[in-house]
């Protein structure tokens, strides 16, 4: 392939590529001047429509619209999805199976060749092999694609608790609903669904790679836990859960070093690994430096906090003594400073929401 | 609170991702980059004061780039009346932007939040001859293409669409979604040899 033309377009055309060019050409934006009066009235009336009283109290709750625009608008997101699960759930019985479709080749749901559309229930498996894809409806709230070579079982279909397992192969989810509501088990952690759409991949020997399109994703297992925003991944491991995240633009060394540390084999493969991470890390990958702190203590999370302090300093009131003592809500305070969204949106809507 | 990192839209570009251009090439492309970048948060911080002809002129750059999001995920059809949908969203929202060079980010995920509100009502998404601009011929063709376009991992869909579809190169790309190059090269290309295994393309050396 000619991945310079691909990658500017111009120079000699690749043949592929000028030919998928000339076919989906056909789709592309019709240029016109933007009519600039009427989306001007469109917004006005979309703004006097724009609902208030609730979402009002929500963004003051988080510190106010004027300073925490972003806070405020994923606050609003929330309570709009939280108002649309609740009104559905009051709408609708609970669903004991969900429905797939067949995508491409003979998917299987509960033992039989799935021909076009069914249900799968509870405890029922969805299977595809090298040549095939299906789609499932996760109840109400999205979809998720299981890709070829995959096998998934439905583990729950309550209107609160969606809950899948992950079998082998990879699936693709896209859901909109409050978070905590979609989980997928792997063979070595929890994947917890934050709001978002991501690709989730459980190789061979039960290890799993998750990469976050958009929203978040908590990995949960083995007291461990890995918040994964939005153009980040992690792996999880057999026997000892969730790694250390990292951002896609992250240097394959450092990304390298991290694999290394989780799968260090003693304290001594531990702090080699960790030495090497930190010695590799840019201000990029602050995600990741910030979850080194909580799986490494004394010298070691010293050292964390050096690195991360050098890169992406800590916000006022945030102590190294504070951070070294492991304080939550300094950990909080930092993480809310990294820019992927605060803390306690996503902790507000771990149980029930509020009244 | 002064953030850190003013990471939640856009992150710093990576150095590993600019390593392949010559020294005074790449910091002639920085250069521009960052000129582009600062007349654009100056037409964003204009539209935020209520500049209508500013807000015209980011209507002009980004049209086509919220048309290939919206298209990534919804009939043909729908996605040029969305195009407008977004930006009347995006108007009614601009004053909550507080980082102006943060819009090709946050535009972008407006338009796929109404993407998705708007898949969520109407399925399936297979295209249909009839859905194309009406062309001589090749419209069966346009449409399977895209039909397999779609089953791609969003990131790939979204990165070929822009570049297949409405013809933008990998670093207008990178400039107007906010993603880094870095992320943009490798969407490309393992995006056009995933559809054009599913194309059943052979690959060529």
């Amino acid at each position: 392939m000619n991945d310079d033309y691909l990658w500017t377009g111009r120079g000699e055309p690749d043949p592929d590529v000028a030919r998928l060019e000339r076919a989906l050409g056909r789709y592309a934006h019709a240029a016109a001047p933007p009519d600039l009066e009427r989306l001007a009235r469109a917004a006005a009336a979309a703004e006097a429509a724009r609902p208030r009283g609730a979402a009002g109290w929500l963004a003051r709750a988080f510190g106010g619209a004027s300073r925490r625009p972003a806070l405020a608008w994923a606050a609003a997101c929330a309570l709009l999805v939280t108002v649309a699960a609740v009104t559905r759930e009051a709408a609708r019985p609970s669903a004991p199976a969900w429905t797939v479709a067949r995508l491409e080749g003979a998917p299987r749901a509960g033992g039989a060749r799935l021909a076009g559309a069914g249900r799968l229930a509870v405890g029922e498996w969805l299977e595809t092999d090298a040549a095939s894809r299906a789609r499932l409806e996760v109840g109400t709230i999205g979809t998720v694609t299981l890709e070829p070579g995959s096998r998934l079982r439905l583990v729950r279909a309550a209107e609160d608790d969606h809950r899948l397992a992950l079998e082998r192969g990879a699936i693709e989810a896209f859901i909109v609903a409050p978070p905590r509501r979609f989980a997928v088990e792997t063979p070595s952690a929890l994947a917890v669904d934050l709001g978002c759409a991501y690709r989730l991949e459980v190789d061979r020997g039960g290890g799993a790679l998750v990469r976050v399109l958009s929203g978040w994703v908590s990995f949960e297992g083995r007291g461990r836990e890995a918040f994964v925003p939005a153009g980040a991944s992690c792996r999880t491991w057999p026997g000892r859960g969730p790694g250390i995240p990292w951002v896609e633009e992250a240097d394959a060394a450092f990304v390298a070093a991290l694999a290394a540390l989780d799968e260090a084999a003693d304290a001594a493969a531990r702090r080699g690994a960790l030495r090497a991470a930190l010695e590799r890390s840019r201000p990029a990958d602050a995600l990741s430096l910030w979850h080194l702190l909580a799986r490494f203590e004394g010298e070691e999370r010293a050292a964390v906090y050096a690195r991360l302090a050098a890169l992406a300093p800590p916000p006022a009131g945030v102590t190294r003594e504070a951070v070294l003592r492991g304080e939550r809500a300094a950990l909080d305070a930092w993480w809310n400073a990294l820019g992927y969204g605060d803390v306690e949106w996503w902790r507000l809507w771990q149980g029930d929401p509020p009244a | 609170m002064e953030h850190a990192l003013p990471v939640t839209w856009r992150r710093p570009e990576p150095a590993a991702a600019r390593g392949a251009e010559p020294a005074a090439a790449a910091a002639d492309a920085d250069d521009a980059r960052a000129a582009r970048r600062a007349e654009e948060a100056a037409l964003v911080r204009a539209a935020q004061a209520g500049d209508r002809a500013a807000f015209g002129r980011l209507y002009e750059r980004y049209a086509r780039v919220v048309h290939g999001l919206l298209l990534a995920r919804v009939r043909a059809a729908s996605a040029e009346d969305l195009v407008q949908d977004v930006f009347v969203q995006a108007l009614q929202r601009l004053a909550d932007l507080r980082d102006p060079q943060a819009f090709p980010g946050w535009l972008a995920a407006i338009a796929r939040r109404r993407a998705l509100d708007h898949h969520r009502r109407e399925r399936p998404l297979d295209e249909l001859p009839g859905d194309v601009p009406a062309t001589p011929d090749g419209a069966e063709e346009a449409a399977r293409v895209l039909s397999l376009l779609r089953t791609l991992p969003a990131a790939y869909r979204e990165t070929l669409v822009l570049r297949l579809v409405e013809g933008l190169s990998g670093p207008e790309i990178a400039e107007r979604t906010g993603l880094t190059e870095g992320s943009v090269r490798v969407n490309l290309h393992r995006g056009v040899r995933l559809l054009r295994e599913r194309l059943g393309v052979e690959e060529r050396g």
